[in-house]
């Protein structure tokens, strides 16, 4: 899957009014977050630095930061487009399967190939996933809702078609098929593991953890 | 041991012990080697002769860490009772009440197994072989008195309670690392009784 960034779309679709001044400004981010999304892949959220973005991007310090508040939001902000780029291909994978372990491969699925293209940026903010501040975690949390959800409504129609026990705890179940999707992803970073070893590994986790919650 | 063995060995023991102080007050990030060296009382040259780097060092404080947490669990597994599920949930909570004592330390060492450019003399978070082997142990047991099924890849449930059971810690990230032990476990607890309900016999 080739990467496309929102953060470029977003300046295609955007209404011819903008002035020369915010045109420039926007090219300005955007030249941010292609240095930011580079650096960060090669040395992590920790190695990279905002000196170190703001040389890459060819502009000093002072203009990075007045496009961003700190390099905590600049990371966020590479992680948001990502999730957006994936979110619709998620649901559209989730919707069109018959069975909710198709459903659920086929979802984590998109985000294993997206995620594998970018392993690099992956390890990078999985790093940074547990030691960041509260507010960067508040922003993240974020991002991540509408994913849950749709791993609630996946489960919920699956419980609705008659596939899993009614009386389950859908929040639990979705709460250990994220914990074993994120956790494979060691494997992919230690032990070179492929998309299609991920989801097989998936599969079987899957069987396990659903074994008892099916009607 | 020589007397320049046994100085080696206590230098070691002082560098440990102060990067473990630091990584947890100060944040691995934030402690420098130069920060170690001060607080051990020892020169930076000598820091280095040890340790190839500040990873390296965190995987040494983590390994040192472990041994304490299963020589305790040398004395305890003997007393675990109840059901399959009852001694796995004890085997978590103790492992949650170990680690939060130091919550950040072991945050920071989960975040450094996902840096780049791991090296060499560095043991990164997750290959912890004592930890699945008391699981696996305590599963097989079950499958002997028939409360766990016979049919079941052992390795893969371990697999599983595991990744729940790292992920857990992301409660503690939430909050700064300000969180009780039983939070994380009491969803332990309930993660593997729904685990449980899977491996029952039918």
């Amino acid at each position: 899957m080739s990467f496309v960034s929102v953060n470029i779309d977003q300046g295609s679709e955007t209404p011819v009014k903008l002035t020369r001044r915010a045109l420039a400004k926007q090219r300005t981010r955007e030249r941010v977050l292609a240095a930011a999304r580079r650096l960060f892949s090669e040395r992590g959220y920790e190695g990279a630095t905002i000196r170190d973005i703001a040389q890459a991007a060819g502009m000093s310090t002072g203009a990075v930061f007045a496009s961003f508040a700190d390099k905590s939001e600049l990371f966020e902000e590479i992680l948001t487009a990502d999730y957006e780029v994936i979110y619709a291909q998620m649901t559209q994978a989730a919707r069109t399967a018959k069975t909710v372990d198709e459903a659920l491969l086929g979802l984590f699925g998109v985000a294993y190939s997206f995620h594998l293209e970018q392993l690099p940026l992956l390890r990078a903010s999985i790093a940074e996933s547990w030691t960041r501040s509260e507010a960067a975690e508040r922003r993240a949390r974020n991002d991540l809702k509408h994913i849950f959800k749709l791993i609630g409504v996946t489960l919920q129609r699956a419980i609705d078609e008659g596939q899993l026990k009614k009386d389950i705890d859908a929040k639990l179940l979705a709460e250990i098929t994220w914990d074993v999707y994120v956790a494979n992803y060691r494997r992919a970073v230690y032990d070179g593991w492929s998309v299609e070893a991920l989801l097989a590994r998936l599969s079987d986790q899957l069987k396990v953890i659903f074994a008892g919650a099916r009607a | 041991m020589g007397v320049r063995d046994e100085q080696k060995a206590a230098t070691r023991e002082k560098v440990l012990d102060a990067a473990r102080d630091l990584f947890n007050d100060v944040g691995y990030e934030e402690t420098t080697i130069r920060a170690i060296a001060e607080r051990a009382g020892v020169s930076v040259g000598s820091v280095f002769t040890t340790f190839a780097s500040k990873a390296e060092v965190l995987s040494h404080v983590m390994t040192h860490r472990l041994d304490e947490l299963y020589a305790e669990f040398d004395r305890v597994i003997p007393f675990l009772r109840g059901s399959t599920a009852d001694r796995l949930c004890s085997i978590f909570a103790i492992h949650y009440a170990f680690e939060t004592r130091r919550v950040k330390l072991f945050l920071a060492h989960i975040a450094a197994s996902y840096n780049p450019n791991n090296e060499a003399g560095v043991t990164p978070y997750g290959r912890n072989p004592r930890l699945s082997q008391m699981l696996i142990d305590v599963l097989e047991d079950g499958v002997r008195k028939g409360e766990v099924r016979s049919d079941l890849d052992l390795g893969l449930l371990v697999d599983t309670l595991k990744a729940a059971y790292a992920w857990n810690y992301r409660m503690a990230a939430a909050k700064g690392g300000d969180l009780a032990a039983t939070e994380m476990s009491a969803v332990m607890d309930r993660q593997i009784a729904l685990i449980a309900e899977g491996w029952k016999p039918r």
